[in-house]
């Protein structure tokens, strides 16, 4: 009956709901979240994000290979001028929105009795990120796209701090301000746009980029955007405070992190450069340098860096930067299969990654511990986490199975011919992250690798979650999420791909979408345990083999670590680097 | 047209990242955020103004007058709200922090030690760090 009612509805109706909904129930737990018994807060907490997820679903079969638009107080265009702010929503967009709803939901019952006496903080706080969230996949309103990536930064700096500890405090001061200078920079980037456009709307911006032609203003623009995305989403060498801030979050919080908020920023980005930026002849010649470069380094650093972590949150925040490396290479392609494969990677590795941070949180709640070497052999009574963990590891690896799997197959086939370093740099980068899962999974749950190595001079604390809580329902929402990354088949995502990324880019991406080669992942596979396997087992290799490793990888591991120093200063001086470096790839592109 | 408004954006800004890359305590780190931010006004301002026009209020004045653009305004009063709530933030954390660890300067506070927990049960003393 409500399908039949839905049909007969102007499909616009639904497209502001995903961001009001949220909105609506958070505003009325913060008002009556005193009088509520018990667990009414998780209850509704849940029912909202399952609901997010369905309407986004909805939106976006219904937009199918266009979209949907929606003119806030109908205020629609006239004389293809727009005033108002819209909301425009095709398949990709949706689904991923639907993919956030599902993100949110598993966490709220992974999160089930996890904060105690809260007063529905903690769910009012997620709701407003997830409301914020949404908004930012769904609008087509530049200026509306800063409120939302605002709101998810305001709500994420509060989540972030949420157990005010001293670890988490310093990790949230880092986080709040990296990340509020790059809301200063998309700003200033707004602020050159418009200057140039005289609109706000994406189509409208388009059209003034595509006029400007070689233009210092729009190439000003979009260094500043593009930068502060890319704070967001963790590129070297603007990744600093990922690992601070994911790594002292309350676990139910470093699933959202990790899963989204981090992914969201390199969507934002793929969706700028193609829809607005693709007029500009100077600004498509430096996006590959740019994205394919930078990314490249994030995927093998934050790989190496996961492996050589000791605190398991922080290990999965590293290889989060490495995931993020790999999808910004997606950008850099500027190509239909490029753009797919991000797109689906982004969905495939929020799942796997939330699973692992799932993982982590129910090693904190059980054995309350969260540091690699100190929690070896002490798995052993829950063999079910270790298994998940160890699928998650392999997924994260690049097993051919699944979503992360089709969307790095698609990427994969974008790069073989014309980019084969960037080729080489994503295999290694699901390699080494995945060796890291790999060997802690090995070492917490087998109580194997006795030789603590590298590790065992990386940061770690003591730290520990609520622990009354039962296996089942902190593992369920794990499983739910690792099934539905194998589950989904390539086949739905081949056949629906062109049209979503043509309807995603407004046309200016085009082209085949035509599945990659198979060797790549099996590459990765095989790196992967093979360099989980010399890290449990390389006491018992001889000598030989293992100093001449050990010499040459101490000093630049040590280089590493310390630049990763959770000094602020430190931070904004490489934000600085980082910033003058864009500008000169521009300025000679 | 005048490139002043731009250059003391660019000024600020850079003297914001300055004082924060160099800052040894936290108040002063989140008054040189402070600084960075009042850099996108002077540039959101400058973007908007037009020379001999009025305040965008057409209460006293025909429609038609010349005005300086609204939307840059609005961006503005925008961006204050973002810096208020900001500010608050980070003030709130910085008295925390000083609560718990007693001191404000960056390089005494570290999110985490290294060489892990000293508390922690020592299960690999077999194989020590080298």
């Amino acid at each position: 009956m409500i399908a039949s009612l839905l049909a007969s509805w102007p499909p616009a109706v639904l497209v502001p709901l995903p961001v009001a909904i949220p909105l609506l129930v958070c505003a009325a737990l913060l008002a009556t979240a005193h009088l509520l018994p018990g667990r009414t807060p998780d209850i509704l907490a849940t029912i909202t994000a399952l609901v997010v997820s369905g309407l986004s679903a909805i939106i976006a079969v219904q937009a199918g290979d266009g979209s949907v638009d929606y003119w806030f107080g109908g205020w629609q265009p006239r004389d293809g001028i727009a005033l108002g702010i819209g909301f425009s929503v095709d398949a990709a967009s949706g689904w991923i929105g639907a993919f956030i709803g599902f993100l949110y939901a598993c966490t709220f019952v992974f999160a089930w009795g996890f904060f105690a006496r809260t007063h529905g903080h903690f769910h009012i706080l997620m709701l407003l990120f997830l409301a914020a969230m949404i908004g930012f996949c769904f609008t087509r309103d530049l200026f509306n796209l800063f409120v939302w990536f605002e709101v998810m930064s305001v709500a994420a700096f509060a989540l972030t701090a949420y157990h005010l500890a001293r670890s988490s405090i310093i990790g949230a001061i880092n986080f709040t301000v990296v990340n509020s200078l790059a809301g200063f920079l998309m700003l200033g980037g707004i602020g050159l746009l418009y200057a140039r456009a005289e609109t706000l709307d994406f189509a409208g911006i388009a059209q003034g980029v595509a006029h400007a032609g070689r233009d210092p203003v729009v190439a000003g623009g979009f260094c500043l955007v593009a930068a502060a995305l890319m704070i967001k989403g963790a590129t070297v060498p603007f990744q600093f405070w990922l690992a601070d801030a994911h790594a002292v979050a309350p676990s139910p919080v470093s699933v959202i992190f990790s899963g989204a908020m981090v992914s969201l920023g390199i969507f934002g980005l793929a969706k700028l450069s193609a829809v607005v930026f693709d007029g500009s002849a100077q600004i498509r010649e430096a996006i590959p340098v740019l994205m394919i470069g930078l990314g490249a380094i994030s995927a093998v650093l934050g790989g190496w860096m996961a492996l050589l972590q000791r605190h398991l949150k922080r290990l999965l925040a590293f290889s989060t930067i490495s995931h993020a490396g790999i999808m910004l290479i997606g950008i850099g392609t500027l190509s239909a299969q490029g753009s797919a494969g991000l797109l689906v990677y982004v969905v495939g590795h929020g799942l796997v990654k939330g699973g692992l941070f799932m993982i982590a949180g129910i090693l904190l709640a059980t054995r309350a511990s969260i540091d690699e070497i100190a929690l070896r052999g002490l798995g052993r009574g829950i063999a079910p986490a270790g298994v998940a963990m160890a699928v998650a590891g392999l997924l994260l690896a690049g097993l051919p199975v699944g979503l992360l799997d089709t969307g790095a197959n698609l990427l994969h086939g974008s790069l073989t011919a014309a980019h084969p370093y960037a080729l080489a740099a994503t295999i290694a980068g699901g390699a080494l992250t995945g060796a890291a899962v790999l060997r802690a999974a090995g070492r917490i749950f087998l109580g194997l690798g006795e030789d603590p190595g590298d590790e065992a001079g990386a940061p770690s604390e003591a730290e520990r979650e609520k622990a009354d809580r039962p296996l089942w329902l902190m593992l369920a929402p794990c499983c739910a999420m690792l099934a539905l990354d194998a589950a989904l088949p390539a086949s739905w995502i081949h056949g629906m791909a062109p049209g979503a990324v043509t309807a995603f880019s407004h046309h200016a991406l085009r082209g085949m979408v035509s599945e990659g080669p198979a060797w790549p992942a099996w590459a990765s596979v095989a790196g992967a345990l093979g360099l989980a396997a010399f890290a449990l087992f390389r006491h018992r290799l001889p000598r030989l083999v293992v100093g001449p490793i050990r010499a040459t990888q101490s000093a630049p591991t040590r280089a590493l670590e310390a630049l990763h120093s959770g000094l602020i200063g430190d931070y904004v001086a490489w934000l600085a680097v980082g910033l003058a470096l864009m500008a000169g790839v521009l300025a000679y592109a | 047209m005048t490139w002043l408004p731009y250059a003391v954006a660019a000024w600020l800004f850079a003297i914001g990242l300055y004082g924060l890359a160099s800052s040894r305590n936290l108040i002063h780190l989140v008054g040189c955020l402070s600084v960075c931010q009042s850099a996108t006004y002077v540039l959101l301002l400058g973007l908007g103004y037009r020379y001999g026009s009025i305040a965008p209020i057409f209460y006293d004045h025909p429609p038609g007058t010349p005005a300086v653009d609204p939307v840059m305004q609005a961006l503005v009063l925008t961006d204050i709200v973002v810096g208020a709530t900001l500010s608050a933030l980070l003030l709130v954390l910085t008295v925390q922090a000083y609560k718990r660890s007693g001191t404000l300067d960056p390089e005494h506070l570290k999110p985490m030690s290294r060489g892990g927990d000293k508390a922690a049960p020592a299960t690999s003393a077999k194989h020590p760090a080298r």
